[in-house]
């Protein structure tokens, strides 16, 4: 205790040295806490509007329907919907019918996707039902009513209420039109989507593909992302041995997200080892330059009798204590700075006109951190860490010097 | 048995591509509660003789014995604890550590060897009190007198009740009337104490006030006489 009490004066006898240092190293804690929760946030964020706009937490498909988005790559649900709904941990099951057509209208077509829902299931979850900048979403499952992406309604030339033909290739190989009408329009942001989707009644898109009752997905909503791991083994219990209806994960099933915010944690990573090594190089040039200028000083303790070992132990302690307030200053003001990104966040309004697309997920142009709590500890005993490593240096330096030469030193 | 015997000593230093002889074939005994000064110009190999007495520095040749034990054997780590527990240091310019107060300072002998708070301050209090600067306790070295600093500097050698205290020129930085007040204190904590003291120094004042004058030249014992103490300003 007393070592470190000493090692706490010791520290600032250079007290703008000193200051510079911890300055450094605490708002390199602060930005890399900060802008690590800024990400965590918006992956987050995307990742909850990507697996509920998309395929779900956990995903239930046939075969490689994944990867290759084969229409005959159909499944009869039976009860798995409300079973799987029964899980604790699990919020909503999802079926959906996917199938590729062309629409018509009376002036123009184009080639769309057709995505069968059921209304009431996906009221509250789907986030692009809160877009709908156009009429309303349709009521029911075997309806004729459309919901189209904004662009598709317009390249159409159609408008609320009116009819367009779709038609798409049935079971057999022979083609089968349905005359819809529109019920609305949303606008998701994803270009590719918003002049394809073409969203309907899930009954209504099976019974016209053909394959009446059968889904291509049940996308698994949970209750958080931490449930997955859990509930997995339990969906998988459910599903019929064979293993040709099988369970997959959101990173599985929409690989583009995952790998772009792979690929982002990664360069990430590298900013952050950059900036770990400016921290390193700074408590080593502070420590050194404290050592250096303390040469004679040292061969008096160690004239008074100190061993060595003791004098390393005592740059070791200067390293500990300025670690320590690196650390606890760096993580208040990366605290201070995540709360602010937490409550206000970062609005891009102004700055991006349109809105972007990340890993096929729409980007929300207001960015919100959100607290990674582990991640910030983990980065705050790094520093300690490498506070103590970089001070191996100077303090073998400290343990070298021979005393009689030492008092010579001026 | 003496307390300090060298015994044909020889210190080698090298200089460049040279070798420099500090210390020549010494021989020199030095017995318990004397107050011998180490007399000579500069180069005589005063200092050279302390580090060596003080195990800061081993001998080129022969042998250093104090208490018995040959310092110029043992790890670095014994050398330490040798020192720790045996010697005290007053030096030239105090070196007195400037982010410490008086009284730690003071005690740094003590805090190394482990000894509790509440006894480190009764003993450094005592030692104060001996040595009149009771009430600097919490005083930094930058905020005292060059006497008062080296007042602490004799009260951190006392500290730890070593067998031999080693001054290397403890007045050089000092005016005369300090100097004076501080050799009679350190006379006194011999007689009263029967703390050994050897110390360097090329003044006359000094050198006068010394029992045993050992006085060198080259690195070689040139004479070594003993002397009546000055009668007079003998500390109160």
């Amino acid at each position: 205790m007393e070592f470190l009490h000493l090692a706490w004066k010791n520290l600032w006898r250079n007290r703008r040295r000193t200051l510079i240092t911890l300055a450094a190293i605490s708002l390199s804690v602060m930005l890399t806490q900060a802008s690590h929760n800024l990400s965590f946030g918006v992956y987050a964020q995307m990742i909850d509007s990507g697996v509920r706009a998309g395929s779900g937490h956990l995903t239930v498909y046939r075969g490689d329907y994944a990867r290759s988005r084969k229409e005959e790559l159909s499944f009869d649900p039976g009860t798995l919907v409300e079973a799987i709904a029964a899980i604790d941990g699990v919020a909503r099951v999802l079926p959906r019918v996917y199938l590729p057509a062309l629409a018509q209208s009376s002036r123009e077509s184009r080639g769309v996707l057709v995505t069968g829902v059921d209304p009431q299931a996906e009221a509250g979850i789907n986030p692009f039902l809160k877009k709908i900048i156009a009429g309303e979403m349709i009521g029911s499952s075997d309806g004729r009513d459309a919901l189209l992406g904004s662009r598709l309604l317009k390249e159409l030339k159609i408008s609320i209420g009116s009819k367009f033909v779709v038609t798409l290739q049935g079971p057999e190989g022979d083609l089968l039109s349905e005359l819809l009408r529109v019920r609305g329009a949303v606008e998701t942001g994803i270009k590719d989507l918003d002049g394809s989707l073409v969203m309907i009644g899930r009954q209504r898109a099976a019974a016209m593909a053909g394959i009446p009752g059968r889904v291509h997905e049940l996308a698994v909503i949970l209750q958080g992302r931490a449930e997955e791991e859990r509930v997995r083994p339990l969906l998988d219990a459910l599903l019929p041995p064979g293993g040709e209806v099988r369970v997959l994960s959101w990173e599985e099933a929409m690989p583009n997200l995952a790998n772009a915010i792979k690929l982002d944690y990664a360069s990430q990573r590298v900013i952050f080892i950059i900036i770990m090594l400016i921290v390193t190089i700074g408590v080593v040039n502070t420590l050194l330059m404290s050592v250096m200028e303390r040469i004679r000083e040292f061969g008096v303790i160690l004239a008074l009798g100190a061993t060595p070992g003791r004098l390393r132990r005592m740059v070791l302690a200067e390293a500990l204590v300025l670690g320590l307030v690196a650390m606890t200053l760096g993580t208040i003001l990366g605290a201070a700075l995540t709360w602010y990104l937490v409550e206000h966040g970062i609005d891009l309004r102004s700055l991006i006109s349109e809105s972007l697309e990340f890993g096929g997920v729409v980007f929300d142009p207001v960015m919100r951190a959100a607290w990674d709590l582990g991640y910030m500890l983990r980065i705050a005993l790094y520093v300690l860490a490498l506070s103590l490593l970089a001070s191996l240096y100077p303090a073998r330096k400290a343990a070298r010097i021979a005393p009689a030469e030492a008092m010579r030193h001026v | 048995m003496p307390l300090i015997a060298l015994d044909n000593v020889t210190k080698i230093y090298p200089l460049g591509h040279q070798q420099v002889t500090a210390v020549d074939r010494l021989t020199l005994a030095i017995d318990a509660g004397e107050f011998s000064v180490l007399a000579g110009p500069s180069g005589s190999g005063k200092t050279t003789i302390l580090n060596l007495v003080g195990g800061l520095d081993r001998p080129s040749r022969g042998s250093v014995v104090i208490d018995g034990r040959d310092v110029g054997e043992g790890s670095a780590r014994a050398l330490a604890d040798f020192r720790l527990r045996r010697v005290g240091f007053i030096f030239q310019s105090y070196n007195l550590i400037p982010v410490l107060n008086a009284a730690e300072n003071a005690e740094f002998t003590l805090m190394l060897q482990g000894v509790p708070r509440t006894v480190r301050r009764e003993r450094i209090e005592e030692l104060f009190s001996d040595l009149g600067i009771s009430g600097l306790e919490n005083r930094k070295p930058g905020d005292l007198s060059g006497g008062q600093q080296q007042r602490v500097a004799i009260a951190r050698a006392m500290a730890a009740e070593p067998t031999v205290i080693l001054a290397d020129e403890p007045t050089a930085n000092l005016d005369t009337q300090t100097s004076e007040e501080l050799l009679q204190l350190m006379r006194r904590l011999n007689r009263e104490q029967k703390t050994t003291f050897v110390f360097s120094s090329h003044d006359p004042m000094v050198i006068a006030y010394a029992r045993r004058v050992i006085r060198l030249r080259d690195g070689r014992l040139e004479s070594d006489s003993r002397q009546d103490l000055q009668p007079a300003g003998e500390a109160p």
